[in-house]
């Protein structure tokens, strides 16, 4: 699923491509947008636009993952654009210790617009990345006026009959946001800061309070299905056949696996360790107190 | 008649509120409005830790890439009027535990490095605590408790550890803690004794080791309208789709909490009877040294006892008597064990216990709520 609104465009996939490597998609990690996002906000009056460096790994020969970014140091005036190599590669370096696995893969920059000066910039990470392309991730932050929040990857492919570097093609990539299912929880927590009024929620949650605002969720669409159906049979709105089977599908299922005897049992084994629990707890405090008594 | 006596008596003592020295009258300018913001000596008292979405979906990545469970990092960023705010943070290398000395300086080098980076990109470069994760909710280890005792001796207020549990992140709960060391521990660790009768005078158990902050997860209006986007669910291009694939969004929202299975209670058993394990060992030893105190003061007792009657006897038949040794030197009376060994490893079962206690009951009531909604 594309971050942003969907395109329309065609990925063309150069299948005789003589570059060995070339992504056919884009796997991004949240992280990477939320460190670009927070780059954004800490770039100085006279930045435009911010850049930076993409690390990750290639997975296959045609995937590229994205797990982190960290800032470039760069100026663009009209008449120059200058990155700084040193602080890029001292700061790969330091990177690199912490996770060998990750090597540089592209560069972010933030806005939509393409210019010479991407094509330039480009160049100079495709010598970083050499002899795999390198991948150019536009983020969008949609603080323009009339423009929506969207991430887009493209990978460049020279142009003309004599190849310069500062003109070349930008090939759209297909990109996704893609995490660990172990994360998920954490991107939740975000969500639920970001919902609210003050953009804060106050940490720890205790399991049954997440339970419960879940089933409240559950509820809460149960109860817009029930007046939707209530709708269709008092004859009020047209009844979709395909909304119907699905509905079937969804609620029919069954805990077969549930019945009378696994349910006693697992209750029993539940029970058992709940109170295991309290048992070893009242233990250690009490010889916690001990060791103090002990004179 | 006491009052007189009281002003007397202060009117000996060196007058301990002069000392202040008035500052530089750049002082004087900031406006009231502005002094609870201003707090250059660092009076007002971190009540809570603020994190900021980014550092939250950093922790999560090197706590679950990590090699080891224990992955630590720095946190940056500022206090202002009580809230800590972290505003960023970064992983340190896993280092093998091997010479203890060279590791910590090759980590030194790296945070300078690091932070220097951070700073020209104008990112905060001050260090405010350092993260640790940890599985299960058994948290207690001597490295926490040293890095932390440094810090708080360091860092201007204190610093706070977060701690961040990978576990219950796994299970759809991600979990987040502040702490930092109470007053009674840093000052028994700064003896660096931990006898018993220190334990007594300080009040020492697990549970007083650690007081919790409380901890607020922020996300800037940016990131917040970014998660909008990223949430938003839109229609389908396609005019056929099924009704699951009609709405489209690249983070639906998902219902892990909901999850009937065995939720790991195996593994939290087994870390449980480890703990329990390790706490027999520990204990077994401080019992032996114990014991060995106890013999070796025996002996020194014996020892003092006879020299006394020798030299009685030696008194009443009219000799000189003989001189009374120094016993410590003959005999060598082993240092009282410490029990912070003791005490985290206790203080790692309660936790273990208190995880398992609310896997259980959660577990429980979506038990019940199953069998109902049926």
């Amino acid at each position: 699923m594309a971050i942003g609104p969907p395109s329309s465009a065609i990925n063309i996939q150069e299948t005789s491509s003589n570059v060995p490597g070339t992504p056919a998609q884009v796997l991004v990690h949240p992280v990477a947008l939320f460190s670009i996002l927070d780059h954004y906000l800490r770039r100085t009056d006279e930045q435009d636009r911010v850049i930076g460096t993409l690390l990750g790994t290639r997975t296959g020969s045609d995937t590229v993952e994205v797990h982190t970014a960290f800032a470039a140091l760069h100026s663009e005036t009209s008449e120059q654009v200058a990155v700084d190599a040193d602080y890029l590669k001292g700061m790969f370096d330091l990177c690199h210790k912490v996770n060998p696995q990750e090597v540089i893969v592209g560069w972010y920059s933030t806005g939509s617009s393409l210019n010479t000066y991407s094509a330039l910039i480009q160049n100079f990470y495709s010598q970083e990345t050499a002899p795999y392309p390198a991948v150019h991730l536009a983020l969008n932050t949609g603080t323009e006026q009339g423009e929506e929040p969207s991430v887009k990857a493209y990978v460049s492919s020279p142009v003309g009959v004599v190849p310069k570097p500062e003109n070349c093609v930008f090939i759209p990539v297909p990109v996704e946001l893609r995490f660990h299912d172990a994360e998920r929880s954490g991107l939740d927590l975000l969500i639920q800061a970001a919902n609210s009024q003050s953009s804060t929620t106050s940490q720890p949650v205790t399991d049954l309070e997440l339970l419960e605002s879940t089933l409240k969720n559950v509820s809460d669409m149960l109860d817009r299905v029930l007046t939707y159906v209530r709708a269709v049979i008092a004859g009020e709105r047209e009844g979709d056949a395909t909304v119907g089977r699905y509905l079937i599908d969804t609620l029919g299922a069954d805990t077969e696996d549930l019945e009378k005897g696994g349910f006693n049992s697992s209750l029993q084994d539940l029970l058992m360790i709940t109170y295991l629990a309290s048992l070893v707890r009242s233990q250690a405090e009490v010889s916690a107190r001990l060791a103090l008594a002990s004179a | 008649m006491a009052q007189p006596f009281a002003a007397a008596l202060a009117a000996s003592l060196p007058a301990p509120a002069a000392a202040p020295v008035p500052v530089a009258p750049t002082y004087e300018a900031i406006p009231p409005s502005m002094t609870k913001l201003i707090d250059i000596e660092a009076e007002i008292a971190i009540h809570t830790v603020q994190l900021d979405g980014m550092v939250v979906t950093k922790i999560i990545k090197h706590a679950r890439e990590a090699p080891s469970t224990t992955a630590h990092g720095l946190l940056l960023g500022l206090d202002l009027d009580g809230t800590l705010e972290v505003s960023n943070s970064f992983p340190l290398p896993h280092h093998s535990g091997e010479d203890g000395d060279k590791s910590n300086k090759t980590i030194a080098r790296y945070q300078t490095s690091m932070l220097r980076s951070l700073k020209e990109v104008q990112a905060d470069d001050s260090v405010v605590g350092f993260y640790q994760a940890t599985t299960l909710g058994a948290f207690f280890n001597q490295t926490l408790v040293n890095t932390q005792a440094i810090h708080q001796e360091k860092l201007r207020h204190g610093g706070v550890v977060i701690v961040h549990d990978l576990s219950h992140t796994a299970k759809g709960n991600a979990s987040f803690r502040a702490f930092r060391l109470t007053a009674a521990f840093l000052n028994a660790y700064k003896r660096s004794n931990f006898s018993t009768s220190s334990l007594i005078n300080h009040r020492l158990t697990f549970s007083s080791i650690l007081e919790e902050l409380p901890l607020k997860i922020r996300t800037n209006p940016l990131l917040s309208s970014f998660l909008g986007t990223l949430t938003e669910s839109r229609t389908s291009p396609l005019s056929d789709a099924t009704p699951d694939a009609a709405r489209l969004s690249v983070l639906p929202p998902s219902f892990s909490m909901l999850e009937v299975g065995s939720m790991g209670l195996n593994r939290n058993l087994e870390q449980i009877v480890e703990g329990i394990d390790n706490y027999r060992t520990e204990e077994g030893n401080i019992a032996y040294v114990t014991r060995q105190i106890a013999r070796e003061r025996a002996r020194a007792d014996a020892y003092i006892a006879k020299r006394k009657e020798e030299n009685q006897a030696r008194v009443a038949q009219g000799l000189a008597p003989l001189p009374e040794e120094d016993v410590t030197r003959l005999f060598k009376i082993p240092a009282e064990p410490s029990r912070l060994e003791s005490m985290l490893l206790l203080g790692q079962i309660d936790a273990y216990g208190k995880s398992l206690g609310g896997t259980s009951g959660t577990g429980l009531a979506k038990m019940y709520a199953v069998k109902d909604g049926k």
